[in-house]
C-alpha cells in the first residue's frame, strides 16, 4: 500500500519499446511507440505469376503475423519472379480462394505512454514491470484506462456527491475526488472538459452504466479523444469515502497521482502512508462497514459477541457490536467490517 | 467426542484437517477418531484473508467442551499438527481470446467448450460480429491471454472463413509463447498449421463437423488439459473443481447411483455429473460464481429482480450485485440482500446446470459453496437447488454443509473411497426429496402421489396441479415408496411416458416437495402477480412441511 509496489504495465501487441530496463520512467513519459493495423488490402499473389489460385502457398514468401515493408518481396516463383508488397503493414491472411494475400496497412506511429511514475524492473511478454515509489490504493470497482495527473478535492465533505456544475476548466488534467456519488451527468461533463480521472466513494451502477454507454456511443460516432479513468473506493450506491481516507487525499491535494480504473488502483506520489484497512478488527479500533444498511458508515467496535449472531438476513456469523458516529449501537457479522489503521499504527 | 490415547503418557488424539482454500470463504472440518469412527468433530468457515491462524483458534475453540479436558490446552497445537489435506480455487483464471467464423454455430460451440474447462473468453471475434477485419485484429491485439481457440468451417467442406479467422489470430498473437487451439474444418489444419511455428498449433477435433452437428467432448478435454499444464502446472488434484469432481464420481461409484453436484463460489461455479461407473464430467465456469459478470451485465439485475419475491428496485439490485462482486467476502446483512443473492444463486444455477438441456435421471443433486450450503434455512438451500437446476423426475437433495466433500477429493486415487467411507454417516446434510414434472396443463392436476411408509399411515393420494408446489413431511432417514400417477400431460422424463411411477426416497430436514411448477419455471408478467407466486413458493418451502388437510388415507 506503500514505500514501492510493482505495476504492470501492460503493452499492446506490437508495441515497440522506448525504454530500457533500468529506466526511471514519468507518468507522461512515452514508453514506447506502436502502428495500429488499418483496414486491410486484398493483394492478388498467385495472378500476376498466372498460376492458380490453389498455388497460393507455394508461393508465398510470407505468412499471416509477418510485418512486411513496403517494397519487400511477399511471394516469388520457380522463375524467380517476385511479388512485392505495396505498403508497409502486417500480413492478416493467405487467402487461396482466390489467391490474394491480406494485409493490413499500418498506421502513423502513435506513443503509448505509461501513465506511472518509478524505475523499470523488468520486461514480459506485452508488459513492462515498473516499481512504483509511491502508495497505492486499492479500490472494489473502477473503470477506463490508465492515467495521471494532479489530485484535486472536488467536495467539501466525503459525503457530498460531485455535481456537474462543479467542475471546471480548472479541473482539466486533474484527477478529482469526489464523495459518495456522481451522476452520469457529472461524469460526462468531467470527461468533457479533459479531466483525466475520479476517485469516488460509491457510484450508482446505472449511473456508471449509463455514462459508458455515452461513451461507447461517441467512441463510434469518432468525437472521444483523451483517455479518463474512475476509481471506487468503498462499493455501490451512494457511499461516503471513509473521513479519515478523505482527510488523508485533502492532504495530498496537488500531489501527482496515476489511476489505474481497470484495475482499481490509485498510486500516489510523494506522499505519507494513508490510512490502511485490515480485515478482522479488534475490541476498540475504528471500523468501516461495508453492506447496507451501514454501508460506507464509520465507529468503534466496542465488543465482540460470544456466540454466533444472525443478522437480521438470518445468517448467522462470528459478529461484533459497532457503536457508529450518529451514536447507534448495532451488531455486525464482522466480515461485514473492516479495521480503519492510522499509518502510525500499521 | 473425541477419544485420548490413554496408553500414552499425555493424552492425544487422531486428528485430521480438510480444509478448502476458496476464493473469498475458507472452509475447514476437523475429522476425528470417536469410538473408534472417524466423526466430523468440528467446522468452521471464515473469510480467506482472515488467515490460518484465526481458523486454527476457531476449530479449537469450537471443540472445547466437546474435546476430553485433558487436551483443551492442547487443542490448537493439536489441530495445527494434524494431517492436512487441502484444496483451493484456482489462484486465477486461464485466460483465452476466440476467432470463430459464426457467432452462432462455431463460436458458441467452441465458447461453451472453453467455458466448460474453466477458461475465461477475454475476447471473441467472429467473421459475423459487424466489425471490421481492422477492429477484429485490434481487439485480438489489444487482450492478454494465455491461449488462442480458432473454430470455425464444416470437415466436409473445408472453410476459408476459418482460414481467415486464424490469419486474423496469426497477426495478433505475433510470436510468443501462446498456444494456439485449432478446431476447425479438419480440411484446413495444415494450411492453418502453416500459419504457426511450429510446435504452436494443436489440431482438435472440430465441435461442429457438420450443421447439424455438435461434439465439443473432445476440444474441452483438451482445453481441461491445457489450462491445469498452463496455469496450475504444480498440479491439479488440489484443485477444489477437480477435488469435487472425483469425489462425486467416488459417491456414484460406491453408490450405484447417478450423483450431480454443484457449487457455487464467489468466481467459480462447478457443475458434475457422475455415473454409477464412476466417470465424473464437468463444467467449471471460471466466471460462472456470484462475481460473475452475467449477473453486472446489461438485464442481469432486471433478470434477478424479476426472480425475488420481495419488492426491491431494479437499481437497488445492481447495486447490491457489484457489490456482492466487489467484496466477495461478505455477507447478506438484510433479508432484501439475502434475497438478491438467493435469486442470483439459482439464475446462476440454471446457466451452469441446464446449459440449454433439461437434466433428467439424477438420483442425488449435492449443493456445496456457502451462498447454498450455508443458507440460513435447509428450505432456502432445497429451494435454490430445486429451482434453479430443475431436475427433472424424482432427486435426493443434499448439501455438503461441512464443506469436507472437495477436500477429499484431493486424497489419491487409493484414498478417496476410503476417507468418503469413514465419513459417510456426516458428510452429507440431506435435504429430502423433490418429484418435478415437466409439462400439464395450467391449473390441471398434474400428479397424484400416493406416500407409503413402513409403520405409518398412507399420505394421499395428494394432488398437485400444475403450477403448484407441495411439501411433505418426511424426517430425516426415514424412507417411502411414492406412487406417482401423472396426469394431463405431465412427464417426469425417462425413457418410459408410463402414467403411473413407483419410486423410493428419503427424507431429509426439509422434506418430500412435489413440484409441478414446470421445466422451466414460468412466472406472470405482472410484477404484483409474479411477487404473490414467487412468494407462495418461497412460503410452502420455507416453513415445516405438515400433511395436507384429510390427505392421510
Amino acid at each position: 500500500m506503500n514505500g514501492t509496489s510493482l505495476h504492470r504495465i501492460r503493452l499492446p501487441r506490437g508495441t515497440a519499446l522506448t525504454v530500457e530496463v533500468g529506466a526511471q520512467i514519468r507518468p507522461d513519459e512515452v514508453v514506447g511507440l506502436r502502428r495500429v493495423p488499418m483496414s486491410p488490402i486484398r493483394v492478388p499473389v498467385t495472378a500476376p505469376f498466372r498460376r492458380q489460385p490453389g498455388d497460393l502457398d507455394a508461393v508465398l514468401v510470407v505468412r499471416p503475423g509477418s510485418l512486411v515493408t513496403e517494397g519487400d518481396p511477399i511471394a516469388r516463383d520457380d522463375g524467380g519472379r517476385v511479388v512485392q508488397s505495396p505498403v508497409t503493414g502486417l500480413v492478416v491472411s493467405a487467402m487461396p480462394v482466390d489467391g490474394t494475400l491480406l494485409i493490413a496497412p499500418l498506421g502513423p506511429e502513435e506513443p503509448v505512454v505509461g501513465h506511472i511514475r518509478g524505475r523499470i524492473r523488468g520486461l514480459e511478454e506485452h508488459a513492462l514491470v515498473v516499481e512504483v515509489p509511491g502508495v497505492r490504493l486499492r479500490g472494489v470497482g473502477g473503470s477506463g484506462d490508465a492515467v495521471h495527473g494532479e489530485l484535486m478535492i472536488a467536495v467539501r465533505n466525503p459525503e457530498d456527491e460531485l455535481r456537474a456544475a462543479a467542475v471546471d476548466s480548472a479541473a482539466t488534467g486533474k484527477i478529482l475526488v469526489g464523495g459518495s456519488r456522481a451522476s452520469a451527468e457529472a461524469l460526462t461533463r468531467a470527461r468533457a472538459m479533459g479531466v483525466a480521472g475520479i476517485v469516488l466513494g460509491g457510484v450508482l451502477d446505472k449511473e456508471l452504466r449509463d455514462f459508458e454507454a455515452i461513451q461507447r456511443r461517441r467512441q463510434q460516432a469518432g468525437g472521444l479523444t483523451g483517455s479518463f479513468g474512475i476509481l471506487l473506493l468503498e462499493g455501490f450506491g451512494k457511499v461516503s469515502i471513509d473521513p479519515q481516507m478523505f482527510g488523508w487525499l485533502t492532504e495530498q491535494n496537488g500531489k501527482m497521482a496515476s489511476l489505474v480504473g481497470a484495475e482499481q488502483l490509485l498510486y500516489l506520489y510523494d506522499s505519507v502512508r494513508p490510512p490502511m484497512r485490515r480485515s478482522l478488527p479488534q475490541v476498540g479500533e475504528r471500523v468501516i462497514a461495508h453492506r447496507r444498511p451501514f454501508q460506507g458508515r464509520t465507529g468503534v467496535l466496542v465488543a465482540l459477541l460470544d456466540e454466533a449472531h444472525a443478522a437480521p438476513s438470518g445468517i448467522p456469523a462470528r459478529s461484533g457490536l459497532v457503536r457508529f458516529e450518529d451514536g447507534r449501537l448495532a451488531p455486525l457479522p464482522l466480515a461485514n467490517i473492516e479495521a480503519i489503521v492510522r499509518s502510525s499504527e500499521s | 467426542m473425541i477419544d485420548t490415547a490413554a496408553s500414552m503418557d499425555a493424552a492425544t488424539t487422531e486428528l485430521s484437517l480438510l480444509v478448502d482454500v476458496g476464493s473469498a470463504w475458507t472452509k475447514a472440518t476437523l475429522v476425528g477418531r470417536s469410538r473408534g469412527r472417524w466423526r466430523l468433530g468440528a467446522h468452521a468457515a471464515q473469510p480467506t484473508e482472515w488467515g490460518d491462524d484465526e481458523l486454527m483458534r476457531t476449530l479449537a475453540a469450537r471443540l472445547v467442551g466437546t474435546a476430553d479436558p485433558r487436551l483443551t490446552d492442547r487443542l490448537r497445537a493439536l489441530i495445527s499438527d494434524a494431517p492436512r489435506i487441502d484444496c483451493h480455487t484456482p489462484m486465477r483464471p486461464g485466460r483465452i481470446a476466440l476467432a470463430a467464423v459464426s457467432a452462432e454455430l462455431s463460436g458458441r460451440a467452441a465458447r461453451r467448450a472453453a467455458e466448460a474447462a474453466g477458461w475465461v473468453v477475454v475476447e471473441a471475434v467472429t467473421a459475423d460480429d459487424g466489425r471490421t477485419i481492422a477492429e477484429r485484429l485490434v481487439a485480438l491485439q489489444s487482450v492478454e491471454v494465455d491461449a488462442w481457440l480458432i473454430a470455425g468451417g464444416f470437415d466436409a467442406q473445408g472453410g476459408d472463413g476459418a482460414l481467415e479467422m486464424a490469419g486474423l489470430v496469426a497477426a495478433a498473437r505475433g510470436g510468443g509463447r501462446s498456444p494456439v487451439v485449432w478446431a476447425g474444418s479438419s480440411a484446413m489444419t495444415e494450411r492453418v498449421a502453416a500459419f504457426f511455428d511450429h510446435g504452436v498449433m494443436r489440431q482438435v477435433a472440430n465441435p461442429r463437423p457438420s450443421a447439424s452437428r455438435e461434439d465439443a467432448t473432445s476440444l474441452r478435454r483438451h482445453l481441461e488439459a491445457l489450462i491445469e499444464r498452463l496455469v496450475e502446472p504444480t498440479g491439479v488434484r488440489g484443485l477444489a473443481p477437480v477435488g469435487l469432481r472425483r469425489s462425486v464420481a467416488e459417491l456414484a461409484r460406491a453408490s450405484g447411483l447417478r450423483v450431480a453436484a454443484v457449487d457455487l463460489g464467489a468466481r467459480y461455479a462447478t457443475w458434475i455429473v457422475a455415473d454409477p461407473a464412476g466417470h465424473g464430467r464437468s463444467r467449471v465456469l471460471a466466471a460462472g460464481g456470484l462475481a460473475s459478470p452475467l449477473l453486472t451485465a446489461p438485464g442481469g439485475a432486471s433478470r434477478v429482480a424479476h426472480s425475488i419475491a420481495v419488492a426491491v428496485d431494479e437499481l437497488a439490485v445492481a447495486d447490491a450485485l457489484q457489490n456482492l462482486r466487489a467484496r466477495p467476502g461478505s455477507l447478506p446483512q438484510t433479508e432484501e440482500e439475502l434475497a438478491i443473492v438467493h435469486g442470483a444463486a439459482r439464475l446462476l444455477l440454471a446457466e451452469l446446470a441446464g446449459d440449454g438441456t433439461v437434466l433428467d435421471g439424477i438420483d442425488l443433486l449435492i449443493g456445496a459453496g456457502r451462498t447454498i450450503a450455508a443458507a440460513p434455512t435447509p428450505g432456502q438451500a432445497m429451494q435454490m437447488l430445486l429451482d434453479g437446476v430443475r431436475p427433472l423426475g424424482v432427486t435426493q437433495f443434499a448439501i455438503d454443509a461441512a464443506g469436507a466433500l472437495t477436500p477429499l477429493g484431493a486424497l489419491g486415487d487409493d484414498e478417496i473411497a476410503e476417507g468418503l467411507g469413514m465419513l459417510r454417516d456426516d458428510l452429507l446434510t440431506p435435504l429430502g426429496a423433490a418429484v418435478v414434472t415437466r409439462g400439464g396443463r395450467s391449473g390441471q392436476p398434474a400428479m397424484r402421489v400416493t406416500v407409503h411408509r413402513t409403520g405409518w399411515p398412507t399420505v394421499g393420494p395428494v394432488e398437485i396441479r400444475a403450477g403448484q408446489v407441495q411439501l411433505l413431511p418426511l424426517g430425516r432417514g426415514q424412507a417411502a415408496d411414492l406412487d406417482i400417477e401423472l396426469e394431463g400431460g405431465a412427464t417426469l422424463g425417462g425413457p418410459r411416458r408410463s402414467r403411473r411411477v413407483r419410486a423410493s426416497v428419503i427424507g431429509g430436514t426439509v422434506g418430500l416437495v412435489l413440484d409441478a411448477r414446470d421445466i422451466p419455471l414460468l412466472l406472470p408478467r405482472r410484477a404484483d402477480d409474479r411477487r404473490a407466486v414467487l412468494s407462495s413458493w418461497r412460503d410452502t418451502l420455507g416453513r415445516e412441511a405438515a400433511l395436507p388437510s384429510g390427505g392421510v388415507a
